[in-house]
């Protein structure tokens, strides 16, 4: 499920399906790191958009919240909303290093700019792959 | 010997010469355009073609993909999908790997205590290798078949509807 008009107005309904809440967490810093972020914004979307068409019965998608400085304030008010809502799980998708608190998952840093599409499918595949099975392994804990 | 054209005549002919080319200059464009949608790739119902070669399936399902263009209000995109298909005895079979409980993407053998059917990890639904769901399970119907097709040795898929093999 994705935040959108359709999904939401059904949510309620669905939460004995849909248990698991995942927010992708990214950092825009117009920093020297930049560059980076740029890069690992897309991956995160990349990785989010297969994500929901493996497992869209299943999870709901938040949009993308971001973040400057590491600032995680409104993450950890999000995260209480959607567990007050009723999911489960709450699953961060993210490339920062975040504290125990939240059940993150880690992604890789994947310089997508120098590859050739064939390649940057695989990897990105790859990624995808091992996020499923993280969640897939939450889901069996 | 010479036959003398009339003033008659030469109009007569210079006329009819006249008159048909401007008939013809008239009349072509519209019967082309009458034609025209004969000449049309019927652009909606039309089968896209794998990278998958039909020599290549055997009897135990494999993922095929396969690329085509989506239009979404404002831009269009190209979208990758792809079917579960295998071979049983001369015909093929491709599925959509959409489970119909709700809508994760279903996988081959991906259980380990069912080998020999189609897994959805979300709610664990099950489907049998023709497709149809395994009673006691999430899904509440088979799973979709594509239409399939042959264009030079490769596989084609077209669209989907209801499963007809359960």
């Amino acid at each position: 499920m994705l935040y959108n008009f359709n999904d939401i107005k059904n949510l309620k309904d669905q939460l004995e399906f849909v248990d698991t809440a995942v927010i992708p967490f990214v950092s825009a810093d117009l920093d020297e790191q930049a560059l980076t972020h740029a890069n690992d914004i897309e991956l995160v979307q990349l990785v989010t958009i297969q994500l929901e068409k493996q497992f869209k019965g299943r999870i709901f998608i938040t949009p993308a919240m971001t973040t400057v400085l590491s600032d995680t304030e409104v993450l950890k008010q999000y995260q209480k909303q959607l567990y007050d809502y009723g999911f489960k799980n709450v699953v961060i998708l993210t490339h920062l290093n975040l504290d125990d608190e939240f059940n993150s998952i880690r992604l890789n840093q994947i310089p997508l700019q120098d590859m050739s599409s064939d390649i940057k499918f695989d990897l990105v595949n790859d990624e995808v792959k091992k996020v499923m099975k993280s969640i897939i392994s939450i889901w069996n804990s | 010997m010479s036959q003398k054209v009339t003033r008659r005549q030469f109009l007569n002919y210079s006329l009819m010469g006249v008159g048909s080319f401007m008939a013809a200059g008239m009349i072509l464009p519209m019967g082309r355009m009458a034609l025209d949608p004969l000449f049309q790739d019927d652009s909606e119902g039309s089968m896209i073609t794998t990278s998958v070669t039909v020599d290549e399936i055997t009897e135990e399902p494999m993922q095929v993909d396969f690329t085509f263009e989506q239009e979404d209000a404002w831009y269009t995109s190209e979208v990758t999908d792809f079917a579960w298909v295998y071979r049983d005895g001369n015909e093929i079979i491709a599925f959509s790997p959409v489970c119909k409980h709700l809508g994760c993407t279903v996988t081959w053998a991906a259980d380990d205590n069912n080998p020999e059917r189609f897994f959805c990890p979300c709610h664990n639904g099950l489907y049998e290798k023709n497709g149809e769901n395994v009673p006691g399970t999430p899904p509440t119907g088979p799973l979709d078949q594509f239409e399939v097709g042959e264009s030079d040795g490769f596989l084609t898929i077209g669209q989907v509807f209801p499963n007809e093999l359960v």
